[in-house]
């Protein structure tokens, strides 16, 4: 039977999909995303992948020393980030999250400026590259400690909760997150409180080199989610219509106070962990080939060229404009020039205490 | 005036603080329907409801995370860790997210919160029940920690650490308690964070504590007095920032000087403020600093009156300095 809207159950024993690798539309309700939105959507996935290969030439040229490349987790984070409500609910990425983050709105010069550490990065070229945040996107600046911002997430789920403000807490993190203790503390609390807080598992199976099989005994990080009395969804990540209307069903449910949830959205990363690390260490090449042949961006494509909104032509001119759009924003990312040096000892606290106003006159005196 | 004991004045801090600005949230094990283990949260679950006075799992990492998420999402939370011995699960947090929020962020996102903790040695509490941990939070930039040793002073200390921008660690020593009662004002004041208290003015060697070790510290300054040697006692109150320039003045002026403190002596406060002393008033000294410490031992259960500084050791400690 058809469902008339996109409503999810939880604990399905099969991974939810909408989108056969074909391209086909295979949901149980009608799809009801405009032309336009379909577009977007995918303009949002390849802009992630071309954003990806960009800071890959940068490190390779010796412009940035970091890159955690998302290459894979497209259709998850864009899905995602759709689902969100822009700027009133609030986003709790983790480091491998350029994607979402570029979905959400963030404007690319800012984070080509986080990645180059100039001053138009918002946070003043403070972290290593990939931990974007925006305080009026309400993205919480990421801390390189695993699952370390699950029990904040929590906490601001709680904060809207008391404060009735119909917003949303989502909190993504990988897989290798959740044998961490906080992720199960923040997890816990938020449950417990019946707290609108989303908790989104980028599964791709891999956290480093430690493959999911050897992460935890559990089949899924779905299933996990019967511990904490919370429903649990299991996701196919690489389908965009997939993340987006689960993510959406699950948030609006949350929004009217129906507590917290958890979804692993299942994807594979297609480069390492790192720009440090090397993946042919650990898994077999022959296997990174066979997932990208289930590439999310191509499946979308084929999508969207059966209804006939995607064409040769469009993509070499939306291509084009994506590239020129990046080399635009990194240039005058580069011309915002460097953050000062005595900034080194600023936000540590509201107001500047005695010594650090000694340390940063040993700086001044010292570069003077 | 009214008198309260010092447990008294953290409830009577937290009561005014509510009362004054719906933000403030307390939460914690134990805080609600039990008033907290020490009783220090008593009565305020009854008085501002479930939903301002939470009581949270069994989980310093969910309290001390949640309470940041709140904090920068607009509310003004104040933790309760129900011993400062178990903080450490919840340390990552402390560390890594609530420290650091507003620098990773360039001053984006804030965490204005309190970390409140009952602290240090003397209850027979072996060392998961005794420990002083304050150096690990003052050398961990983006906190401010204040340790406290009147019912005077919490009160002030702890209104002003609920209205700072800054996350603070704010140190109860659970053995005062209940030890002293103090006359306290009727209407309300505040104490400013980073300004130490001479307790006892002198001229011939001060003697710098802080927390609990300053009642063992005042007993001295009393021995001393009597065999006729003027000390003067400051109570540091905060550690991060702390007040260099009371601590320099007194050192100038007596040319002696002692740092008492129960904490371990390795990389300690205690130690902060003696190679300060040494690298500042040098010319000033009559005589070496000295550290009177803690042990750097676990917290021993059957030698706790040892363990901690006592009367004899700050005396010997003193005679040392003056005899130099």
């Amino acid at each position: 039977m058809t469902k008339q809207s996109a409503q999810f159950e939880p604990f399905t024993p099969k991974t939810i999909s909408l989108l056969t690798e074909q391209g086909d539309w295979a949901g149980p309700f009608k799809l009801d995303l405009d032309q336009a939105t379909l577009k977007r959507f995918y303009r949002d996935m390849l802009a992630a992948r071309l954003l990806d290969e960009k800071f890959t030439i940068l490190l390779r040229t010796g412009k940035i020393a970091f890159v955690a490349p998302h290459s894979g987790h497209e259709a998850a984070q864009i899905g995602l980030a759709h689902a969100l409500q822009r700027g009133h609910d609030w986003f709790f990425p983790y480091y491998r999250d350029a994607g979402a983050i570029l979905a959400l709105g963030v404007p690319l010069k800012e984070m080509f400026g986080h990645a180059l550490a100039t001053l138009a990065d918002p946070a003043k070229g403070r972290q290593m590259p990939g931990h974007f945040g925006s305080k009026s996107l309400n993205a919480f600046t990421p801390a390189s400690a695993i699952a370390s911002h699950v029990p904040p997430a929590a906490g601001a789920a709680i904060s809207m909760k008391l404060q009735n403000t119909r917003q949303v807490s989502v909190c993504t993190f990988g897989d290798g997150a959740t044998s961490e203790g906080d992720w199960y503390a923040g997890v816990n609390i938020a449950a417990v409180q019946g707290a609108p807080a989303i908790f989104v598992c980028e599964n791709n199976k891999y956290a480093i080199s430690l493959h999911y099989s050897h992460q935890t005994a559990a089949a899924s990080v779905a299933e996990k989610a019967h511990a904490f009395g919370i429903p649990g969804y299991r996701v196919d990540g690489l389908d965009v219509l997939a993340s987006y209307y689960v993510m959406k069903d699950v948030i609006e449910r949350s929004r009217q106070g129906h507590g917290s949830a958890l979804v692993e959205l299942e994807v594979y990363r297609f480069g390492p962990h790192s720009s440090a690390d090397d993946d042919t260490r650990y898994r077999p090449k022959e296997e990174v080939e066979a997932w990208r042949q289930k590439d999310p961006i191509l499946r979308f494509q084929r999508f969207l060229e059966r209804q006939s909104i995607w064409t040769k032509d469009w993509e070499e001119s939306l291509r084009a404009e994506i590239k020129a759009e990046q080399e635009a924003a990194l240039q005058e990312a580069i011309s915002a020039g460097e953050p000062p040096v005595e900034w080194m000892f600023d936000d540590v606290f509201s107001e500047m205490p005695w010594h650090l106003e000694e340390q940063r006159r040993l700086v001044t005196d010292e570069l003077s | 005036m009214p008198t309260m004991t010092m447990v008294q004045a953290v409830v009577q801090a937290l009561d005014e603080e509510m009362s004054r600005d719906n933000r403030v949230v307390v939460m914690g094990e134990d805080v609600g329907k039990r008033g907290g283990v020490f009783l220090a949260t008593e009565g305020l679950q009854q008085k501002y409801g479930p939903d301002r006075v939470i009581d949270t799992p069994l989980s310093e990492a969910a309290i001390i995370g949640a309470a940041l998420g709140m904090a920068s999402h607009g509310m003004r939370p104040v933790a309760e860790v129900q011993f400062a011995d178990y903080v450490f699960p919840g340390f990552d947090q402390l560390v890594s997210q609530v420290a650091k929020l507003r620098y990773r962020s360039g001053g984006q996102f804030t965490a204005p919160m309190v970390i409140r903790m009952p602290s240090g040695g003397g209850v027979r509490g072996g060392h998961h029940h005794s420990q002083s941990p304050e150096a690990h939070f003052a050398h961990t930039a983006g906190l401010k920690v204040v340790v406290v040793s009147t019912p005077y002073d919490t009160r002030g200390l702890l209104k002003s650490a609920v209205r700072d921008d800054n996350p603070v660690v704010f140190m109860e020593p659970k053995r005062l308690y209940r030890a002293i009662k103090e006359e306290v004002p009727s209407q309300e004041y505040l104490i400013p964070i980073g300004e130490a208290a001479i307790r006892k003015e002198g001229k011939d060697i001060s003697l710098i504590s802080y927390g609990g070790s300053m009642v063992e510290t005042q007993k001295a300054a009393e021995e001393l007095e009597g065999v006729g040697v003027s000390a003067e006692v400051i109570d540091l109150r905060s550690l991060m920032p702390w007040d260099k320039e009371t601590v320099l003045a007194s050192v100038a002026k007596t040319g002696r000087v002692l740092v008492v403190s129960e904490a371990p002596r390795m990389a300690s406060i205690a130690s902060e403020v003696a190679a300060t002393i040494a690298e500042e008033v040098l010319d000033s000294l009559e005589a070496p600093p000295l550290r009177v410490t803690g042990f750097d031992t676990p917290y021993p259960y059957a030698q706790d009156k040892v363990y901690m500084p006592t009367v004899t050791r700050i005396l010997n400690a003193a005679k040392r300095v003056l005899d130099y």
